[in-house]
């Protein structure tokens, strides 16, 4: 059956590759830092200030903001590595390896975004697994989890790319994460429940994509939710869907890449 | 003879000025081809051209046949290309940047490595092979430049200026290597400053000034209207445009 693919899907697969060795290389930069800064948000925050606050919603408040912690995790190596990669790619135009192939620009993205998915994943499970084991939580189901980690992860992987390719400088990758992502993190009801918030706040949040992931999220580790899983999910693969297009169709006319 | 490259009524415009100013070139196959011109003649605009990494204003460009923008999946293995500025990978040592940029044109992990391997013996480059590109001196990018442009085996080469900042021995290695490639077979296109290399090499050129194209006709007819000096067309420009 391998002999029988298209050579365009052999230059995906390699793409692919290349992806996931560029960050296992460096897997001490890019993989364990998270995890050690994860572990240690669970160690203060749940066991030595967490035990000192009430549970929420029923649930120990350690059991409460895991799944936002791991988020948290999934949210910066996703964007970190899309951003970064396609950012040193077009600046020492190592980017150009790729536009001179035969890969169709669709493809092309497919494959920036499993390398970078790939990572955000491996990183996020980690970081659960550390969390479970900490906490000896039992997950309440398995396949929310998974969706809402991918779902996370992908739009948080487009996002990289677009900054990637609208970035002129370093400086610009991390004005997204610190003006734009790290508030939608700590105002989407990580660390707390938005039922805990007054009015208008409590409406703000829905305008805020990070909301409905932990929404999912958690209802996938503890079982908890306050608004409905199917509409976070619909919500969640309209935006993801519509910024994979636009990066497709950014990278289709050349944007920043061609001149 | 068949085209392997076609061009016509090529126009690049960068925030309407004129770079390019209606091109019209045929490169038959396994020309040896030589495009000449001072700097910001529009020589690497038109090779990125050919490649796809710019985008043209107006005009076609083929490569046998086919469309470089609507037909790019046929016309991209043909075309391997050699770029003035190094682009190699930070991350990846030599060898597996040169294995997986096979991969990237559709060889198979054995096919890559075999053709890897062999290309690296020959351009001296075996030794290096683990190294990372910020280890190797400006002669061994150079190189590994020209093996990454060749890993695919295209049907057509193109060398931006692939012996700037490289010692005379390379310089005259890397000619009997081109010579040997484009007596395979392969079409060669090489933009240079070094004209005594277009004269070594080039059975065809073509010299750009300021986006036009002055001349184009074997080496021996270029020459011999320059009387024999091509620096002659850099200095004096003829007015009127001499069409092979």
């Amino acid at each position: 059956m391998l002999n029988s693919l298209p050579i365009s899907w052999i230059s995906f697969g390699a793409l692919l590759r290349r992806e996931i060795a560029r960050f296992m290389i460096i897997n001490r930069q890019t993989i364990f830092p998270q995890i050690i800064t994860t572990t240690l948000y669970i160690l203060i925050f749940g066991f030595s200030l967490g035990s000192q606050i009430k549970h929420i919603q029923g649930f120990p408040y350690i059991e409460f903001i895991l799944p936002g912690l791991v988020l948290m995790s999934v949210i910066t190596s996703s964007y970190n590595n899309a951003s970064t990669f396609l950012f040193s790619a077009r600046y020492d135009y190592s980017i150009q390896d790729v536009l001179l192939t035969p890969l169709s620009y669709f493809q092309m993205i497919v494959a920036f975004t499993l390398g970078s998915m790939i990572r955000g994943l491996i990183v996020g499970l980690l970081v659960l697994s550390t969390g479970v084991f900490l906490l000896k939580l039992k997950i309440f189901s398995i396949g929310i989890v998974f969706l809402f980690l991918i779902l996370t992860s992908q739009i948080f992987v487009s996002f990289g790319l677009l900054i990637g390719l609208w970035a002129d400088q370093w400086d610009d990758l991390w004005t997204f994460i610190s003006y734009v992502v790290t508030p939608l993190i700590f105002l989407g009801g990580t660390f707390y429940s938005i039922q805990m918030l007054p009015y208008p706040w409590k409406w703000i949040s829905l305008f805020n994509p990070i909301f409905y992931m932990v929404n999912g999220f958690r209802y996938g580790i503890i079982g908890f939710h306050e608004f409905p899983i199917g509409l976070s999910l619909f919500i969640l693969f309209v935006l993801g869907s519509a910024l994979f297009t636009l990066t497709v169709y950014l990278f289709k006319i050349g944007y920043k890449l061609k001149t | 003879m068949t085209a392997a490259i076609e061009i016509s009524g090529l126009v690049k415009n960068f925030n309407s000025t004129p770079v390019l100013k209606g091109i019209d070139l045929i490169i038959p196959e396994g020309t040896f081809f030589g495009l000449l011109g001072p700097n910001g003649a529009g020589k690497s605009t038109t090779i990125n051209i050919i490649a796809g990494l710019t985008l043209k204003s107006h005009g076609t460009v083929k490569i046998f046949g086919h469309d470089v923008e609507k037909e790019y999946k046929l016309t991209r293995p043909l075309i391997g290309l050699a770029q003035q500025e190094f682009n190699l990978d930070r991350y990846l040592t030599l060898f597996d940047l040169l294995v997986y940029q096979g991969g990237l044109f559709g060889l198979r992990l054995k096919e890559s490595k075999r053709h890897v391997e062999e290309l690296l013996l020959r351009f001296g480059l075996w030794e290096h092979r683990m190294k990372k590109h910020q280890r190797l001196s400006g002669g061994l990018k150079r190189r590994a430049m020209i093996v990454k442009a060749l890993i695919h085996q295209p049907k057509i080469l193109i060398l931006d200026e692939p012996t700037a900042g490289v010692d005379v021995e390379l310089r005259l290695a890397l000619w009997e290597y081109l010579k040997t490639l484009n007596k395979e077979g392969r079409t060669i296109v090489l933009t240079t400053h070094y004209l005594e290399e277009a004269k070594a090499l080039c059975n065809e050129i073509a010299i750009l000034h300021e986006g036009s194209i002055l001349i184009h006709d074997t080496k021996e007819k270029v020459l011999e209207n320059s009387q024999g000096d091509l620096h002659n067309y850099f200095i004096h420009p003829p007015e009127g445009v001499a069409h092979a």
